[in-house]
């Protein structure tokens, strides 16, 4: 019992909080059980980042779980308010560092609605295929990882090869491999150099190939099933309460994607279709990934078809930009959920107050409802498949 | 029922291909013309606008300059904080002059962070250093201009 | 002096004789575990579009060497909470069974290192069993959830799946008439086949069994990583943690020794020399566990179990008595 205390104290567990977590007797006099307190993270190869998971245990069942964030808080949203909204850009590279270029574009077109600004078609265009590709990055990683989590090292390594393809790409037309700082508010920094356009071409035939080979290695595997089949299912409305958004929604059946309900960009003038999952469970959220990949490559290839041949990429846009006063929200189809920045402005070249709706945040709220009364074998699972990313969880 | 055995000759057919292994440091990775590596100072034109201080996201360059015979501002010292910059790019973007620039240096790890204070000197041989290695890449209007100034 | 499988090994130069074997056996395992442990590493790598080592000797040859150097000069820490007496004996207690079970595997036709023992596959499946009280206690007496947590998922897991793989062993025995492994692979090589063709259901179980037994994926729980961290071994350090990696590899080497022996015909074989038959077998077995490594996922604790316990112990029940009755009304 004193051990027990000695210990919570140590994981720094609060005075109020104690009674909580002390340990209590099973109702069964004969049978004596006690509750483990399991610290999993900040440092733990599968919590993607420095993320801790406090989880109360007894036996192999979890009776509780509490996500302790903030260990990757970089005050982002206070920084803003002491820089010019070009200045910004940058930091927004930081948030979702595995969706840089969706990033940029979430605080340029919120600042492009307030300021109402016209940009110029082949930025548009430049715009979308970079942000599909992006997309496409993102959810290999995603895969690579949670197989990775469930016990599987080759798909890691595989999507590593495409995502280095993408990467290479971007590297070439911004000069960057991971922060891109590609956006620019009005269009896109650098038009795509020679021969771009072309190697993205050729990409899209040998990632639909690499697609069918992840659905041949991992769909199929029984091994995988067992571990994802109505792992972690959640209905619709209990998605909906949380305000989950992207993935973790539609894989409940929901069909609700940005680009579709809210289109932005020109996003309508693609055809893609919204892959949504029946169950709810690990499975469907890992398929709709895989799913997703293929409506990014659609767009990709109609985007090449219709960009045109030259054109200015940064539109007539105020040497120094000032907001009007008022407050603008919008947000993106980002590759987690809903990205959404909101502005407050009072009229000067700095925002007065900046909000990010980071999906990652709102998604890993469902994680302790999720995990209570699972077994501990699920916990990995269930996690990986919320799909967070703590540079933007913590901001 | 053996969906894993589709799994299992995926696998296989890997066993054969062609890795994709860089063998760094043996073999340096090429860097495309856009890559935005540590950068590279040309003193001679800079004009000591200090643009490039006051659009820096994270404040990490220092600069000052003084008026010479002709009234015209020379360059005195140029530091870049390598501590806290975040190679973003945004000062090339807004300098007129193009003296301040993107090289494709790239290994900055280094054991003490006195290291990563880069001055004026330091980057003009980086400058340097870029031009013997792309010497295709510096515009020849760009040499000139240094030869003028 | 070699003669001491039929004599009394206990007298004169057959003592000596048998200290030589030993140390020669000894040698042969390290050395096969040096090379597994680079051949994992290599084919894993190249199924995964890498190249794997390559840095230390030519191809990388000397990479395991380095490592057990690295592995041999690191500070030797004992947790301090660690039960003290119970965390050096345990990788002790791990080992050496493993080294022991060598000793009745049939290398080749004939050569002097194996023991003649009637009871071979018995000997076996007993002292393998002893290695679990190792892991066990390595977990236990580091003081770590994580450890604790896999030396106790080791323990059920190797206890629940030494039973499947006894039994699919005993379809063969059934069909050799005897449990001297030299016996089974003259009975092979006299009855005309291979075993694993009349017991094809035995050598499935026998091959799931043995993957599990060996905590290899898709059974690697008692090390899952990305779960466990490390697993029971997550405290030790150094040669310590040696020797539990050496006590894993060599029984992968075992294992494959005693499949190629009482399925694939040990060391029988036509044109090549007996003992290179019986290391492409061996090999043959090492590298399908790679080639799994290289593509599962790791399956879940609770379902290891109901799958030991619901589909392998009636597949090798059956086995058993089909083989059983098949061999009563044939004879």
């Amino acid at each position: 019992m004193a051990q027990t205390e000695e210990t919570l104290e140590r994981l720094g567990v609060p005075a109020d909080k104690l009674e909580h977590h002390r340990l209590r007797l099973d109702d069964d006099p004969d049978v004596r059980t006690e509750e483990m307190l399991l610290n999993v993270g900040p440092q733990h190869p599968s919590t993607h980042g420095v993320f801790r998971l406090l989880v109360k245990i007894r036996g192999e069942t979890i009776l509780d779980a509490e996500p302790v964030i903030g260990y990757l808080h970089r005050g982002t949203e206070k920084l803003a308010e002491d820089l010019q909204y070009t200045q910004i850009i940058p930091y927004t590279d930081r948030l979702d560092y595995l969706a840089a270029m969706l990033n940029n574009y979430a605080l340029c077109h919120t600042v492009e609605e307030a300021l109402g600004l016209e940009i110029p078609e082949r930025a548009e265009y430049l715009r979308v295929i970079v942000m599909e590709l992006q997309r496409i990055a993102s959810h290999l990683l995603f895969i690579g990882t949670y197989l990775l989590d469930l016990g599987a090292m080759s798909p890691f390594l595989y999507v590593f090869q495409e995502r280095e393809r993408i990467v290479q790409m971007f590297n070439k037309i911004c000069g960057a491999r991971l922060t891109y700082n590609y956006m620019r508010i009005g269009g896109v920094k650098w038009d795509a150099p020679p021969g771009w356009l072309d190697e993205v071409r050729a990409f899209v035939p040998f990632m639909k190939e690499r697609i069918k080979m992840y659905d041949d290695l991992i769909t199929g595997n029984e091994i995988f099933l067992n571990r994802t089949r109505g792992i972690g299912q959640y209905d619709t409305e209990t998605a909906l309460k949380y305000g989950l958004s992207g993935i973790n929604l539609r894989c409940t059946g929901f069909a609700w994607d940005l680009r579709r309900k809210k289109p932005y960009s020109i996003y309508d003038r693609f055809e893609f279709d919204i892959p949504v999952g029946t169950r709810g469970d690990c499975f469907d959220r890992y398929y709709l990934h895989l799913l997703e990949m293929q409506q990014s490559l659609r767009i990709v290839e109609q985007a090449l078809d219709q960009i045109p041949d030259s054109g200015p990429v940064l539109g007539k846009v105020p040497k120094l930009i000032r907001v009007p006063k008022g407050e603008y929200y919008s947000g993106i189809e980002g590759a987690r959920g809903e990205l959404g920045f909101y502005i407050v402005s009072d009229g000067k070249d700095k925002p007065y107050r900046l909000k990010i709706r980071k999906p990652s945040f709102v998604n890993l709220q469902l994680l302790p409802e999720l995990l209570r009364g699972q077994n501990i074998a699920n916990l990995i699972a269930i996690l990986g498949a919320v799909d967070i990313v703590l540079g933007e969880v913590d901001a | 029922m053996f969906g894993f055995l589709k799994g299992l000759g995926v696998t296989l057919s890997q066993l054969p291909r062609k890795k994709v292994t860089l063998q760094y440091p043996d073999v340096m990775p090429e860097w495309p013309e856009r890559f935005r590596g540590v950068h590279r100072f040309i003193p001679e034109l800079c004009i000591v606008c200090n643009q490039c201080a006051r659009i820096c996201p994270t404040s990490c360059i220092s600069l000052s300059g003084t008026r010479d015979e002709n009234k015209k501002l020379r360059i005195d010292t140029y530091d870049i904080n390598f501590d806290i910059c975040i190679l973003c790019d945004l000062c090339t973007e807004v300098c007129p002059t193009e003296s301040i620039l993107m090289s494709d240096t790239f290994e900055l790890a280094s054991y003490s962070r006195d290291d990563l204070y880069l001055d004026m000197h330091w980057l003009y041989e980086n400058e340097l250093r870029y031009e013997r290695a792309h010497p295709d890449r510096v515009a020849p209007a760009q040499l000139e201009k240094a030869g003028e100034a | 002096m070699w003669d001491w499988q039929n004599a009394s090994p206990l007298t004169g130069l057959n003592f000596v004789a048998m200290v030589v074997g030993a140390v020669v056996v000894l040698a042969i395992g390290l050395g096969v575990v040096t090379y597994t442990i680079y051949a994992e590493r290599k084919v894993i790598g190249w199924m995964q579009g890498r190249i794997g080592p390559n840095r230390v000797g030519p191809f990388g040859l000397l990479q395991s060497i380095a490592d057990i150097v690295k592995l041999l000069i690191k500070e030797d820490v004992v947790p301090e909470r660690a039960d003290r007496v119970l965390f050096l004996l345990a990788p002790v207690i791990a080992f050496i069974p493993s080294f022991m079970v060598l000793a009745v595997i049939p290398f080749s036709a004939r050569h002097p290192f194996t023991a003649n023992l009637a009871v071979g596959a018995l000997y076996y499946i007993a002292l393998s069993a002893i290695t679990i009280h190792g892991v066990m206690l390595g977990g236990w007496a580091s003081n770590n959830k994580y450890a604790l947590i896999g030396g106790m998922r080791s323990a059920a897991q190797m206890l629940s799946y030494e039973v499947p793989l006894g039994l699919s062993l005993v379809g063969v025995i059934l069909m050799a008439g005897s449990l001297n492994l030299n016996d089974i692979v003259e009975a092979q090589a006299r009855s005309g086949w291979w075993y694993i063709v009349p017991q094809f259901l035995g050598f499935c179980v026998f091959l799931v069994a043995a993957t599990a037994e060996l905590n290899r994926t898709p059974f690697d729980l008692p090390e899952a990583e990305s779960e466990l961290v490390a697993g029971y071994h997550v405290e030790y350090t150094g040669f310590r943690f040696a020797f539990f990696m050496l006590t894993e590899y060599l029984y992968l080497f075992a294992m494959g020794g005693l499949m190629a022996t009482l399925f694939l015909g040990g060391w029988t074989g036509p044109w090549l020399p007996g003992w290179l038959w019986f290391a492409i077998k061996v090999f043959a077995f090492i590298f399908f566990q790679f080639w799994l490594r290289a593509t599962m996922p790791r399956i879940r604790v609770d379902q290891l179990m109901s799958f030991s316990w619901k589909v392998l112990l009636p597949l090798a029940l059956l086995n058993l008595v089909v083989t059983a009755v098949l061999k009563a009304f044939l004879s």
